[in-house]
């Protein structure tokens, strides 16, 4: 389905927001992005800026060292809270520890000073109001996604067509009324009935007859086949969920890194749910605000078999019962799709195919190509998905379109390859790079047995 | 139901299963199932939905009144295709459930290795097992440790799916009824307690945890206790033998890699005989005719076995013959003479020749269980002094201790009433395999208390009181010591299925040394890790990893020097008939006739599946008026065979080779007739599902019970026989993947020479190009390679990125049927069953072609006279032919007949030189088939995961049995073409590592399932465009060809001419160097 010339407009004038937003990044000073890379690897999964959780919140926790006269020694916390306290030197180290019923923080030896100065310039930078702010536009975008799916035109067709064979029906019926009255005047005969009219009238003009018949059919005939094209497709497909997890709170706000949970995606064909121990490594500590999140949480206890009443801070009970998740994105079972393939060699970042997860109110679903042709990596690498999600059609466009650099020497197994290229048949790798790249499709990725066995 | 949705629902059932969510043992597909709702039961026997069936709304009497039938045809025709449509809008919810607390190792989606060890009571093997999501689905050898080099059998590839056997018993039994471990324990405890003798009966225990444990339990006994080792097939003689010429009961090592002339009367030692895991590749090394030297063998047999079919020189022996032809080989080598019969003489001259010039780097082996002739077989050797090249006395081999002479006195005291207190079973089957095992299950019921300790409620185990079921090996702590200077560890690689226990720890409850601690028990673990610790003082951890370890042996060896001692009683057979009751590949003694794909696995000879039957020559059968000739609805003549004063009925099979005034019988089969449950598939079936019965409503076993043809000689169990057969009336239909026996002649599919051919001649001679005549330029008609001519443009494959391919030697290509098995378990191929077979519609991707020479021929290929040379006689196998084994898989061709009349395009090729099968393509035409050359491509005629007709014999129809199911690869449907992909999945899980990794395709990293297990290394892949690799050396081998070159396909795939070690003046008159070749 074509997108239509008034979405267009829109989705230019979202482009230009969204290239205002991508000059300030650029213009902003780079130990600023150093910041935020480290805090998202390093301290995301358990500290967030602006709540406490599983470690304190640490937005202006600078500050809050400072006032308590240790400003210096932050450092010295970050790279190995356990030496901090043992030495005794700080007051404020073991008041953490208790506040935090002794859950030990890691220990990052290898960052600098100037690290850890740009992940709390980073972190002081966030503006607590602009949070609330954001989320609400990404919602409304989220809405003008799903608008953008032109689902009334068949019917728009249907009803067209319903009226146009009435308005004939009803000229028609004028006519053959007017008719009757005249044969009736002249000859006094029994006027013929609609069929035999509609057979003399179809065999008087059977030219044009047969010519609009023919192009019946075949719109009928071409219109079931794109009605098929469109069955089962797994676009916005959102089941319900055993556990209504937010992603936006988890990759968004408190900014953990997608392979954190999801971390066999840079191993294996799965991505791989994680398994509740891992949800555990937060949510022993943070059990939600509010009755509906503890709700969800409490789920995850059930599931471990976590008992937080029990003890001074929690036991567990062994007794767990795996959580059943509806699978979100399934894929045919003749498909073979291997996610390392994707993150690891093709170094595909998640949201090209999975759309912003970390701005995803609901629980997950299959995002719509709409959605993933706004995502900036997609953009800068020249995809542009005009078939629907998660169907072969969408796989092969984007093998198609994006290139494979075997020339950069990064790679030796594309150097290798490029190397039996250059050295057998110059002309064939002329003619794979006439465009300026090597596509995946080139090197075979749009054969059957790279995805079907 | 295929792969990936498979995968969820396996994972599902296992985890559920781990987290004991599931309290009963029941596997379940989705909520209606488990809830058993009304709709479900009504639905479960019905494989399609009732809704939208067209038949059913066209069977409606009031519309065949009408009389427009036609058009209402289209106009429902139209209705179910919309109906269809929106039916198939509804998209399935999947679920997914991730563990909890998720192990270490395990990465869901990956594979995870396992090294181990495997030991059934007559095969060993260091392997390496695949688990995916901590359930093992694939099994092969183990090529960096072990004393195996990576060898193994059919029966241990086929293994796993043993462990997925849903007959296998659940829990412990007390009189057929489930009870608790404890209960079990307590009485056995106390029987024990209270019995004034107690027998153990095992087969060969080689774990020195078991036995430790055993004398544990011994030793906690205050009555007498024995333990009598007794395996079904027999070498008592060769340590009766040994006892007697060196003093000390021993089998000794064999290396066959160091014998450049090898003698075997009787022994299938690359299939069947002793340790095949350890000869075959031994062998495999000494059968390169580019090497310094190359084997010269000898067999002297009467069935045709695989190793016979490998020999270079083969004579036709009949098992009372053996003894002369030993020795004649005994009396030349001393300088005197013996009688021989002069057909035998002329090979056995020829063979000690050999065994003269070759001196002590030869070897004489004797498969007879007798120790008269293993006697002379040691007096040979010694004559030889092969003692310290190709024998090794000091590292004993501790397998086959069967005790037959105890056994047999057992049966005898039972049968006088002096029955034991107390009878244990662990792993044997007595009833089933003694020649009188019928009057060991008489002097069973008098004993008071009896204990099955056998995985399956079996011929033995159903008449004991108690079964207290082992684990599988696969989910068990063990040890064994197959050697005296060896040590190795099988490790569990998924927790037990189902309610069973270690025999370690069995035995140690009940010697009251230890309790039952339940699922999480580790008190195996803790035995063999003590074991370990007294035997070697390496790392544990290394040892479990490697699978083994040597050890130095504890004792300072004794010289053992040869005695000449009296040759003992020799067998003996009446005048007539002699009876050969032999092990066949797939099945050997029957431990394995529950496993349909062994049962399908085609005999690397007779190419029958399915089925046990007479062999016999064929020039005989014509004699006698049997039917030579059979086909899917002509059947062979039934005999009624006679021997020990048992009568079978079965049908006679034309076997070129075995021995005139012979027949053989194969041991294995017919099990489990009694009603006893050993398996699905070990009965037959009928044509549309559902096991052929008996009067009793029992299911019918497939074929007969061989050991009760045989007798005991000198309290040896003897494997040949006096016999009489008669022709009866009735006909057999038999399922055979090749009824054809030769080549006829064609050198475009078989290349065959001699060594003496091959280092004396140019390859223009063995191994000619295929010529096309044309004009060159100055018009002069010029003869060119078949390669040069094209009706198509050359496909790109050429010195592009990669280019998988293939060489198979023929010369070291034993039929040993490893590859087949891989292949089935890899790539899920379907078992489809006798009926199916023999339609000719067996799944096999990978067939072995088996091809007799005929007397048409010089050699296997090779028309002898091509003026003479008549196809009628051709087709006729020769008395004793030569054999050749040739692999025949797809062949991916560049130029592939099947993808130009692909209507859909659903194959094609790549541009890595795969012929790629699309499944989810195909519209099921069969155009493709119709058009390749070699006949490679199998068509999925019913859906063999659902349909009734398989349900008894294909795993994939079992919730459990489906567990074995590769999940990388699709279960293909019904109307789909399938054909060898070349293990596509590895291909692509090779470059994916390469690539994570940065770094080209190394050679060697990418192997098929063929490749993986072939014991000899006769098949080589590898990526061709990589000049250095493997393949592209071997393809360019002057032995290297292709298989129908002069169709001009251009296949990946290449064989290397077989070298046969042999004299052949024929031969070499017909292949003299020429210029030219059409």
């Amino acid at each position: 389905m074509k997108i239509t010339n008034i979405q267009k407009v829109t989705e230019l004038g979202r482009g230009l927001k969204a290239l205002v937003l991508i000059s300030f990044l650029a213009l902003a000073p780079s130990y600023f992005s150093q910041g935020e890379g480290l805090f998202k690897a390093k301290c995301a999964t358990c500290h967030a800026v602006f709540k406490n959780g599983t470690g304190p919140k640490l937005y202006e926790a600078r500050q809050r060292w400072d006032d308590a006269g240790e400003g210096d020694l932050i450092y010295e916390w970050v790279r190995n809270n356990g030496a901090l306290r043992a030495s005794g030197k700080s007051q404020r180290a073991n008041e953490i520890f208790q506040e935090y019923k002794g859950s030990v923080m890691s220990i990052f030896a290898d960052l600098t000073d100037d690290q850890i100065t740009s992940i709390f310039d980073w972190v002081d930078a966030q503006d607590p109001n602009a949070q609330a702010a954001g989320a609400g536009v990404q919602a409304s975008a989220a809405n003008g996604v799903e608008m953008e799916e032109d689902k009334g035109l068949p019917w728009l067709w249907i009803i067209l067509g319903v009226m146009f064979i009435i308005i004939i029906m009803a000229v028609g019926g004028v006519r053959r009324q007017l008719k009757i009255a005249t044969k009736e005047s002249e000859e006094g005969q029994e006027g013929l009935t609609y069929v035999e009219e509609f057979k003399t009238w179809a065999w008087k003009y059977r030219l044009y007859v047969g010519l609009v018949s023919l192009v019946v059919v075949l719109s009928l005939l071409v219109g079931f086949f794109q009605t098929l094209y469109g069955v089962n497709l797994m676009e916005e497909y959102q089941p319900s969920q055993p556990i209504a997890f937010p992603h936006d709170v988890h990759a968004g706000v408190n900014g953990i890194d997608c392979k954190y949970c999801h971390n066999s995606v840079t191993k294996s064909k799965s991505a791989g749910l994680p398994t509740v121990n891992v949800c555990m490594n937060c949510h022993k500590k943070i059990n939600g605000e509010g009755k509906e999140y503890q709700g969800e949480i409490n789920k995850i206890y059930a599931a471990a078999g976590w008992d937080p009443t029990k003890g001074p801070s929690g036991e567990y009970t062994n007794e767990i019962s795996p959580i059943v998740w509806n699978k979100v994105h399934n894929l045919p079972d003749h498909v073979y799709f291997n996610h390392s393939q994707h993150v690891v060699v093709g170094g595909l970042d998640c949201k090209q195919c999975h759309g912003d997860m970390a701005k995803l109110k609901e629980t997950a679903k299959v995002q719509p190509r709409a959605a993933l042709n706004k995502i900036q990596e997609n953009i800068d690498s020249k995809i542009e998905f005009d078939r629907a999600t998660l169907t072969m059609g969408w796989c092969i466009q984007c093998h198609e379109q994006s290139g494979i650099s075997i020339t950069d020497g990064k790679n030796n197994y594309y150097t290798e390859i490029h190397d039996r290229l250059k050295k057998n048949d110059y002309d064939l790798l002329n003619a794979y790079n006439e465009d300026g790249r090597v596509s995946v499709k080139e090197l075979g990725g749009w054969e059957c047995s790279k995805c079907h066995y | 139901m295929d792969g990936n949705v498979q995968n969820v629902i396996i994972k599902t059932n296992l985890l559920l299963k781990e987290y004991g969510m599931a309290s009963k043992n029941k596997y379940w597909k989705g909520m209606d199932e488990l809830q058993e709702t009304q709709s479900f039961q009504a639905s479960k026997s019905v494989e399609f939905p009732e809704q939208n069936n067209l038949e059913s709304i066209l069977a409606d009497d009031e519309l065949n009144e009408a009389s427009t039938g036609r058009r209402d045809f289209l106009k429902f025709l139209g209705f179910s295709v919309a109906a269809a449509t929106v039916a198939a809008c509804e998209a399935p919810v999947i679920k997914a459930v991730p563990y909890v607390m998720k192990p270490e190792n395990v990465i869901p989606g990956m594979p995870t290795w396992y090294a181990s060890t495997y030991y059934d009571g007559s095969s060993y093997a260091s392997i390496l097992v695949k688990t995916r999501e901590a359930r093992p689905i694939f099994i092969k050898g183990n090529k960096d440790f072990g004393i195996t080099n990576g060898s193994v059998t059919p029966q241990v590839i086929a293994s796993v799916l043993g462990l997925y056997d849903s007959e296998r018993l659940q829990s412990p039994l007390k009189s057929g009824k489930a009870t608790k471990w404890s209960t079990l324990d307590k009485e056995v405890k106390s029987s024990l307690k209270t019995a004034k003798n107690v027998v153990l009966i095992s087969n060969t225990v080689i774990s020195p945890s078991v036995l430790s444990s055993i004398d544990s339990m011994a030793a906690s006994i205050d009555g007498d206790f024995d333990h009598i080792q007794y395996d079904p097939i027999s070498y008592s003689a060769i340590r009766r033998a040994n006892e007697l010429n060196y003093g000390k009961s021993m089998i000794a090592s064999y290396d066959f890699s160091k014998a450049k002339t090898i003698v075997s009367v009787g022994a299938d030692f690359l299939s069947t005989w002793l340790m095949p895991t350890e000869f075959a590749s031994q062998y495999g090394e000494t059968r390169n005719p580019d090497a310094a030297w190359m084997s010269k063998h000898f067999q002297f047999e009467s069935v045709m076995s695989v190793t016979g079919s490998n020999a270079d020189y083969r004579a036709m022996t009949k098992p009372s013959e053996e003894e002369a032809v030993l020795n004649y080989i005994l009396s030349k080598l001393n300088g005197t003479s013996s009688p021989l019969t002069k057909a035998l003489k002329t090979t056995a001259d020829l063979a000690i020749t050999a065994l003269k010039s070759s001196g002590k780097e030869s070897l004489v082996v004797c498969g007879s269980n007798n120790t008269g002739l293993q006697q002379l077989v040691n007096e040979i050797n010694n004559k030889l002094d092969v003692n310290g090249t190709t024998i090794d006395l000091y590292n004993e081999l501790n397998l086959f201790k069967s005790e037959d002479g105890k056994m047999l006195d057992l049966v005898d005291a039972m049968s006088k009433g002096k029955a034991p207190d107390v009878v244990l079973v662990y792993n044997s089957n007595p009833v089933y395999s003694l020649p009188n095992g019928l009057e060991f299950a008489k002097g069973l019921k008098a004993v008071k208390t009896t204990v099955s300790m056998n995985a399956h409620a079996d011929e033995t185990g159903v008449l004991c009181k108690y079964a207290a079921p082992v684990h599988h090996a696969l989910e068990s702590w063990m040890d064994f010591r197959p050697k005296t200077k060896h040590y190795a560890l099988a490790q569990p690689m998924i927790t037990p299925i189902h309610n069973t226990a270690s025999v370690i720890e069995s035995f140690l409850v009940w010697s009251g040394t230890t309790l039952r601690p339940g699922k999480s028990s580790t008190v195996a673990y803790d035995k063999v890790k003590e074991t370990f610790s007294e035997l070697s003082s390496g790392d544990f951890d290394l040892a479990v990893h490697n699978s083994c370890t040597d050890i130095a042996p504890s004792t300072i060896e004794e010289t053992l020097v040869f005695n000449n001692a009296a040759i003992s009683k020799t067998p003996g057979f009446n005048k007539g008939l002699e009876i050969v009751a032999y092990q066949k590949t797939a099945i050997r003694s029957g431990e394995f006739s529950n496993n349909p794909w062994l049962h399908e696995l085609p005999d690397p000879i007779t190419k029958a599946t399915w089925d046990n039957y007479i062999t016999m020559n064929p020039v005989e059968m014509s004699k006698a008026g049997y039917a030579t000739t059979f086909d899917q609805e002509n059947g062979l003549s039934m005999a009624s065979i006679t021997s020990n004063g048992i009568k079978y009925k079965l049908p006679v099979y034309p076997s070129p080779g075995q021995a005139l005034g012979t027949v053989g019988v194969a041991l294995g089969y017919g099990r489990g007739g009694n009603g006893e449950k050993i398996g699905k598939a070990a009965y037959q079936t009928k044509e549309y599902g559902g096991h052929v019965t008996d009067a009793k409503g029992n299911p019918k076993p497939i074929g007969e019970n061989a050991f009760k043809l045989l007798t005991a000689v000198s309290r040896e169990l003897s494997y040949a026989n006096s016999a009489k057969i008669t022709k009866v009336e009735g006909e057999y239909i038999i399922a055979a993947t090749q009824i054809h026996h030769t080549v006829m002649g064609r050198h475009s599919i078989v290349r065959e020479t001699t060594k003496g051919i091959y280092d004396a001649k140019g390859k223009e001679s063995y191994n000619p190009a295929h010529t096309l005549q044309t004009l060159d330029a100055d018009a002069n008609h010029v003869e060119k390679p078949v390669g040069e001519f094209d009706l198509w443009d050359a496909h790109p494959v050429e010195n592009i990125g990669h280019r998988w391919g293939m060489t198979i030697d023929l010369s070291s290509c034993i039929g040993c049927s490893n590859c087949l098995v891989a292949c089935q378990s890899e790539n899920n191929v379907p078992v489809v069953g006798k009926d199916e077979v023999r339609r000719g519609r067996e799944m096999h991707w990978l067939r072995i072609d088996r091809y007799f020479a005929s007397d048409q021929e010089a050699a296997v290929g090779t028309r002898k006279d091509k003026d003479t040379f008549s196809y009628s006689e051709a087709e006729i196998a020769a008395l004793n032919p030569k054999v050749v084994h040739m692999p025949m898989m797809c062949q991916h061709c560049n130029h592939a007949p099947c993808e130009t009349v692909c209507p859909v395009a659903a194959t094609t090729h790549s541009n890595e030189g795969l012929n790629q099968m699309t499944y989810n393509r195909c519209i099921g035409t069969r155009y493709c088939a119709n058009n390749c050359p070699y006949k490679v491509r199998r068509f999925n005629w019913f859906n063999y995961p659902a349909y009734k007709k398989f349900t008894e014999i294909n795993p994939a129809q079992d919730d459990l049995g489906r567990m074995v199911l590769n999940p990388d690869v699709t279960v293909r449907t019904r109307g789909v073409m399938e054909k060898c992909s070349f293990c596509v999945q590895r291909i692509q899980s090779t470059k994916l590592e390469a690539k994570k990794d940065g770094v080209p395709v190394a050679d060697g990293k990418f192997a098929t399932a063929c490749s993986d297990v072939c014991p000899t290394n006769a098949i080589v892949v590898g990526d061709w465009n990589d000049i250095e690799s493997k393949v592209r050396k071997s393809s360019e081998d002057k032995r290297s060809y292709q298989a129908l070159e002069e169709v001009g396909v251009k296949p990946n795939v290449w064989y290397k001419v077989k070298v046969r070690n042999e004299e052949n003046d024929l031969l070499a008159k017909l292949q003299v160097e020429k210029k030219a070749h059409h």
